[in-house]
């Protein structure tokens, strides 16, 4: 079958050879472009302006969190009528937080990073022209684009965009009159969903044809790079849980104009009356929301640890620690992401016996999460590590994943949750695990790929200076949360000087919001590096992080179906670094060797050394890390 | 100078200043120091309670620790940013003056690593120092929040030394094991020993935690399965407030629906006097907007004479509001919300005609048991008393979260939740640990509108003795009402659909 693929590709090829005389037009380059290339650019910028914007929202909202009793003129020019006397309202302050976490959520983690970093790397790495269907790929951003429209209009309207949290929970999101967000805004955001969801599917299902079909000569499922691993099953988890959004979204636009009582029930509302709605129930919302929204999370993070995965095997110059295992763990995170959604649901009145059922799956992710967390750390060790921005990225990903993955511990625990739900605890939990943790992956992969997207270098010192800044004030903003949660401060109140048990984290609250300023001017240097270097940065070469998988053999120049010859065949898989056998440190995949084994274990004495049937090995390899760690012992 | 001392000084140079600007917000940041009463200037806007704060008369002695906060906050980030960049300034200008390679900007991210691992587990320290001492906020008020207590100081436990192990690894190998030339790295694929021993480690110990987690939660959800062992109280939800409602004398909690719900009685109980003067108002009030839809054409010629005599006398406000008003009537709104209001009020009529018409079900609504029933603003307690919760919502989502008891669950339209715990610590043993301003509350812990963050009970424990004298304070729901009002014998004709609600509505109206 892949010889069929490769002289269909070939083909397509030559005919492309014909028409590389003349360049396309302005409007079919960099518009309505089918380049799986500059698509993956195109979703790269917009999910960086939506990203800026999101966080711009969130610095106007943690202002009012910080200083409620202050007024701030500023604001009133910025805000108008939503702020007047220089003071945020309340409902849209609620607008704010529901539209910054959609944001972040679809538009940035979900389109922005697997949107720009499937289509760049999916037919590059595994050796295709193109994807599956070009045209179904320009689709895919352009429904994303159209809907990125939508969701912002929604600023426009008298009433406010949707204010009653990125979930819409229903009654409050189905009812016009429960509050000004619910009016039009929310019609905005429900289509602006259905637009994105279109645009998902369409990308999920290129994606799944292209790592399945497409695969060059030799790139056999088990060479495959990390990164196409987790983007294959990123599209999956898509293609199977965004379907029920889009259900779960007509059942409430049904709701709000047609009157169903899909999710309503027993609602007298103030100003109205009793409504006539009857026999649905708002939890079945919940139940349909959360079969996304848990996979979603994933949707979002897997493709952040397939980045890292493959940054940290070429910057550490060693092979990625347990290649099956990290392959196994993908999977088992993937599978049981699909059956775990209850957790979000503890205590909404769920059958008691429900939510033992889904406190049992979700411990049971952390295994393969804690699996990943080591295997990592495994890899790092007797490296030789090169501190590239994206390097750092993705050693900020693994502490992240680290702090926040634990508290997944305390929040998955269905009797512990009966305190911290909706919590603050909740708020610094997702924020370090799934949002700082995956925008770090996703800058590892512009700062990684950067010469392949642009043909140019990024400036590492600035590189630097951004990650450290970026790390140490997320760190600042999110951990001090934590324990604001711990101590009974619930999330999405507006102001918490009404309360007087609140009143000793004002300081702190005052604390994060400068941090998150912090975090806030760091993105400016990462905004100057990133645009200046597009046009004046250093000019690349063809391999510069020294990689193995084979988009590094592209030219810089790009070209529409990517290699100028023949696609080349893949002898290995991507992870041959630093190999004892080899000069250079590094063995690209499509080098022609000679015949060595598909799983090269290592010269003959390091398989010694670490063979399995040694009977101390596993031990003394764990415990000798301590012993290097507090440097007993020479390594 | 040799690389090794450059970099001990260039370490003391950054930790120096990073200690510096630490004790600088330690010193400000003294939380003791701080009192709400200076950061609560506002009245609250909405909420049933009584409990109102006012602002500060005087000016907060505070706020100068506030401005010595902020402002060494902004010291603390430009001397960062100072460091940092001097740092790579400094590499830079020295290897440009030594001749060797180019920045080497590793050297320095590698030391980096190590100063943030300290600073940063420093700083996690000072944390759970200082902020771990309202972690939980003391001690459980209630007997299931003890178990829950020692489940999360388990986990607390066992969490952090995973963390600080980790984390130790992962920033400490980044600086051991950075690039040094002629280095290479350890060609180490995997093991498979070692990658099931770090398997079955965590899968272990998660586990235990399952199980632990599991017999806590257990003991928290079914506290009283049969519901015969507790004393149930009814928390009621609106948008934005609470009610609590006792069973009174009876012990039987009276039958409550939303289609009862009217200005007087606010919690809809099946009382048959309020019912029925409650459809007496639906009536007149169908009767009304039955008018307003045939007059729509008098109405829209009337405005037109109002807006044409506020031109005559230039009265530009009056004109806008006209207009609007004339428009509203044009694009057919006023005529839609006319028409679903009618259809609302009809069909309720019609759902409560249901009701009242068959026996069975009536005896099942009105069992006279909401006679005695009191409704309250705030919610007193019985110390070490089990005590049911059932929980009812008006209008939409919203949560009750008592957070000293360790309480919380979902208060849903349409679908009854209920809540069984013991509470164990009086409002005044609490004032005694947490002095005298302290008072327990139940706050709303859902996304439920605009006044969200104010929709809040005062929760009071007390003793029995003091709870029955409390609740004699309090008004019934009905013992005290006027005698009922005379209502007109309502009859519905078995296919008065929403088709013809027109001559629905006037049949009603005329018996």
């Amino acid at each position: 079958m892949s010889t069929e693929t490769l002289t269909a590709t070939h083909t397509h090829h030559d005919e492309h050879a014909h028409h590389e005389h003349h360049e396309p037009s302005f409007i079919f380059k960099y518009v309505f472009s089918t380049d799986h290339k500059m698509i993956s650019k195109q979703f790269l910028i917009t999910g960086i302006i939506m990203g800026c914007l999101g966080m711009l929202m969130s610095l106007l909202f943690r202002i009012q969190l910080a200083w409620p009793d202050e007024s701030f003129g500023f604001l009133e020019t910025l805000l108008g009528r939503w702020a007047k006397d220089g003071k945020i309202d309340p409902n849209y302050y609620m607008a704010l937080v529901t539209i910054h976490g959609t944001i972040m959520v679809f538009y940035v983690l979900t389109a922005g990073l697997s949107g720009t970093f499937s289509n760049l790397l999916i037919p590059l790495q595994v050796g295709a022209r193109d994807m599956a269907s070009p045209f179904m790929n320009m689709l895919s951003y352009w429904f994303f684009f159209l809907s990125s429209v939508v969701l912002l209009s929604s600023f426009a309207v008298e009433t406010g965009p949707a204010s009653s949290g990125w979930t819409v929970y229903p009654p409050l999101s189905a009812l016009q009159k429960a509050m000004p967000g619910s009016g039009l805004g929310t019609t905005l955001w429900l289509v602006a969903i259905i637009l994105f969801i279109v645009s998902a599917l369409l990308g999920g299902i290129n994606y799944i044809v292209t790592v399945l079909n497409m695969r060059t000569k030799g790139m056999s499922m088990n060479r495959l790079p990390l990164t196409i691993w987790a983007f294959l099953l990123t599209a999956c988890l898509g293609l199977l849980s965004f379907p029920v959004l889009l259900g779960a979204g007509l059942f409430l636009i049904f709701d709000r104009s047609f009157g169903t009582s899909f999710y309503l029930s027993d609602i007298y509302l103030n100003g109205i009356g009793a409504l006539t709605n009857s026999g649905g129930s708002p939890i079945m919302y919940q139940h349909l929301f959360w079969f996304l929204g848990h996979p979603e999370v994933y949707i979002i993070l897997l493709p952040a640890l397939g980045i890292t995965s493959e940054v940290i095997a070429t910057n550490a110059r060693k092979p990625i620690f347990g290649y099956s295992a990290m392959v196994i763990s993908l999977l088992s995170i993937a599978v049981l992401s699909f059956i775990v959604w209850g957790h979000h649901m503890f205590i909404t009145g769920m059958n008691p016996f429900l939510g033992t059922v889904f406190m049992y799956v979700t411990l049971i992710i952390a295994v393969p999460s804690a699996v990943k967390t080591f295997n990592y750390l495994a890899t790092l060790w007797k490296g030789n590590i090169r501190f590239t921005p994206a390097m750092l990225f993705a050693i900020g990903l693994v502490s992240f994943f680290i702090s926040g993955g634990l508290t997944g511990i305390y929040l998955g625990n269905a009797a512990l949750d009966v305190q911290l739900h909706d919590s603050y605890f909740v708020v610094a939990h997702f924020h370090l695990v799934m949002g700082s943790a995956a925008i770090f992956g996703m800058f590892s992969g512009i700062y990684h790929w950067f010469p392949k997207m642009f043909g140019r270098m990024m400036n590492n010192t600035l590189g630097s200076l951004h990650f450290w800044l970026t790390f140490a004030s997320a760190y600042m903003v999110f951990f001090p949360m934590h324990f604001m949660g711990l101590a009974g401060v619930p999330r999405r109140y507006y102001q918490f000087s009404l309360i007087p048990e609140f009143g000793i984290w004002m300081n702190v609250n005052i604390f994060i919001t400068v941090a998150a300023m912090l975090g806030g001017a760091a993105q400016i240097l990462f905004l100057y590096n990133f645009f200046r270097s597009i046009f004046k940065g250093k000019p690349a070469t063809e391999n510069p992080w020294e990689s193995n998988t084979i988009e590094w053999s592209t030219p810089v120049k790009h070209l529409h179906g990517n290699w100028p010859g023949a696609i080349p065949t893949v002898y290995r898989g991507p992870h041959e670094y630093s190999r004892p056998d080899r000069e250079l440190d590094y063995f690209p995949q499509h080098e022609v060797g000679n015949g060595e084994p598909v799983h090269y274990e290592g010269p003959a004495e390091v398989q010694k050394t670490y063979a399995t049937d040694n009977k101390e090995s596993a031990s003394k390899v764990f415990f000798s890390s301590f012993a290097h760690l507090f440097m007993l012992r020479k390594a | 100078m040799n690389t090794t001392t450059k970099n001990i000084f260039k370490l003391a140079l950054v930790a120096g200043i990073i200690f510096f600007a630490a004790s600088l917000i330690s010193k400000s940041v003294d939380i003791h120091q701080l009192n709400i009463e200076n950061y609560s200037a506002e009245k609250p806007l909405f909420g049933t309670d009584e409990y109102q704060y006012e602002a500060p008369k005087e000016l907060p002695a505070n706020d100068a620790v506030a401005t010595r906060v902020k402002w060494s906050l902004l010291f603390f980030v430009i001397i960062l940013i100072m460091v940092i960049a001097n740092a790579f300034d400094i590499s830079a200008l020295t290897s440009r003056l030594t001749g060797k390679q180019a920045i080497n900007s590793n050297n320095v991210n590698k030391w980096v690593m190590l100063i943030f691992m300290i600073v940063g587990l420093s700083a996690v320290a000072w944390e759970y120092s200082v902020h771990g001492k309202h972690v939980m906020l003391g001690d459980s008020a209630s007997e299931h929040g003890v178990q829950l207590d020692s489940m999360f100081s388990i986990t607390l436990i066992l969490t952090t030394i995973v963390f600080v192990i980790t984390q130790i690894l992962l920033f400490y190998f980044s600086f051991r094991y950075s690039k040094k030339d002629g280095q290479k790295a350890l060609y180490y694929a995997h093991n498979n020993r070692l990658e099931v021993f770090w398997t079955l480690i965590p899968a272990i110990v998660l586990t235990l935690l399952v199980l632990r987690g599991h017999q806590t939660w257990r003991s928290i959800v079914y506290a009283d399965v049969d519901g015969t062992k507790s004393t149930n109280i009814e928390i009621f939800a609106f948008q934005f407030g609470w009610n609590a409602r006792y069973a009174g004398d009876d012990g039987i909690l009276g039958v409550a629906d939303y289609k009862f719900i009217s200005g007087k009685n606010k919690l809809g109980l099946a009382n048959p006097a309020e019912v029925d003067s409650l459809l007496v108002e639906l009536i007149a009030a169908l009767i009304a907007e039955e008018a307003a839809v045939k007059a729509l054409p008098q109405t829209i010629e009337q405005l037109q004479k109002d807006l044409q005599a506020a031109k005559d006398l230039q009265d530009n406000e009056a004109m806008s509001s006209i207009t609007k008003e004339l428009e509203e009537i044009n694009n057919g709104d006023r005529m839609d919300d006319l028409e679903a209001s009618i259809n609302r009020k009809t069909k309720q009529i019609e759902r409560i005609e249901a009701i009242k018409k068959d026996p069975k079900v009536f005896a099942t609504y009105f069992t006279k048991a909401e006679e005695d029933d009191v409704i309250t603003q705030e919610l007193h307690l019985v110390k070490d008393k089990l005590v049911t919760f059932k929980f009812r919502s008006r209008d939409i989502i919203h949560s009750a979260w008592l957070p000293h008891f360790r309480v919380q669950m979902n208060v849903v339209p349409g679908m009854p939740t209920k809540f069984t715990f013991i509470p164990t610590k009086t409002t005044k043993e609490a004032k005694a640990e947490n002095g005298e301003t302290f008072d327990y509350y139940l706050y709303c812990n859902k996304i439920c509108g605009t006044s969200h963050y104010n929709m809040k009970m005062k929760v009071v424990i007390e003793t029995q003795e003091e709870v029955d004298a409390w609740l004699k304070t309090q008004q019934m729901a009905f013992k005290a009402m006027p005698t009922p009002v005379a209502v007109p014998a309502v009859e519905i004709l078995p296919d008065s659909a929403t088709s013809t609600k027109d001559t629905t509505a006037k049949k009603l109206a005329l018996k």
